[in-house]
């Protein structure tokens, strides 16, 4: 019996159906070359090329979900009874290690494209309007959880602040030495809370005393807890997990 | 039994104090120990966050003074 190769197959088809299918054949060879090279990059974590490469991916990727963020779309909120309890605790570091803040002495720092630089303190921040929402928490890691969280509405701040919200970037450092940074249209989106407030008790220090950013439309990393300072600029600032190559935008 | 009562008492306040003092939020980070959770990569420790926060406030302050104060529009 004759042997079926490539050509003795292709014998008597018409060059031009020969043509597309060694299009085709180059096309995903190209693509599994590709796809290979990226693999070993995944291994090669030191190869600065690589890496470059992978970064520049991902800054493009934030581009596109920028692009296809809806400013005004909502997330899902959802009635007490969906709380989850006990509420998950999740750091780089072991709960008993969790930073306590003197709320006494705490003062919110403002720096950057904003007007007025005056220092928070917490009896200010308290005063502010406040409103509430019970939403989903979407971790990176693969889990979720309900929460409800109680705060003033971080458009109504930086309104009040005299924020350049035409800036790109909101960046905030916590107590833990941890900082994110946002895009400016989720800072300015209706659900996105500067938080004081969880399950209608003071922040406890675990949930990220004095104060937390909450934005049910971004995975959890990207919400800070402990904030002590924050910051409108042009300039991209990046964050912890953010720099060690985690997709900044991270839209949930 | 009497000394045994107290050995067990003693035992049971001992583990008690235990568990409350690990439950105690505060204690001071052990910087040279891995990261909890799932994020982390291979060989990263807690005290990497706090080197990266030095770096990165030397870098993005003195950026942010370039830029001009404020929202001009108000």
């Amino acid at each position: 019996m004759r042997k079926r190769t490539m050509e003795t197959s292709l014998a008597g088809h018409s060059p031009k159906l020969i043509r597309s299918i060694e299009r085709r054949l180059f096309l995903k060879q190209g693509l599994s070359l590709g796809a290979l090279a990226l693999l070993s990059g995944c291994e090669l974590t030191d190869d600065e090329g690589v890496q470059r490469l992978l970064m520049g991916m991902s800054r493009w990727n934030d581009r596109a979900q920028g692009w296809l963020f809806n400013p005004n779309k909502l997330a899902p909120e959802f009635p007490e009874s969906a709380i989850t309890r006990p509420f998950p605790f999740n750091a780089y570091y072991s709960e008993d290690e969790v930073t306590l803040v003197d709320g006494k002495d705490y003062k919110l720092e403002l720096d950057g494209l904003i007007r007025e630089k005056k220092p928070w303190t917490l009896s200010e921040l308290y005063g502010l309007p406040q409103t509430s929402q019970i939403t989903r928490h979407i971790c990176v890691e693969g889990w979720s959880a309900i929460g409800k969280w109680s705060g003033v509405r971080f458009s109504d701040f930086l309104a009040r602040v005299g924020a350049d919200t035409t800036a790109k970037y909101v960046g905030f450092e916590c107590a833990d030495d941890y900082s994110t940074s946002i895009d400016m249209a989720t800072a300015l989106h209706p659900q996105t809370l500067l938080t004081f407030r969880f399950a209608d008790q003071i922040l406890p220090p675990k949930y990220g005393f004095p104060m937390k950013l909450r934005m049910p439309t971004k995975l959890g990393f990207k919400n800070p807890k402990h904030i002590m300072s924050m910051f409108v600029t042009n300039e991209y600032p990046g964050g912890y997990w953010e720099d060690q190559g985690y997709n900044w935008f991270s839209g949930s | 039994m009497k000394p045994l009562g107290a050995i067990a008492l003693a035992a049971i306040l001992a583990t008690g104090t235990g568990a409350w003092g690990a439950d105690a939020p505060g204690k001071p980070m052990k910087m040279d120990e891995p990261m909890h959770g799932e994020m982390k990569k291979k060989g990263m420790k807690k005290g990497d966050v706090k080197k990266a926060a030095e770096k990165k406030g030397r870098g993005v302050r003195p950026e942010m003074k370039k830029e001009p104060a404020g929202d001009s529009r108000k």
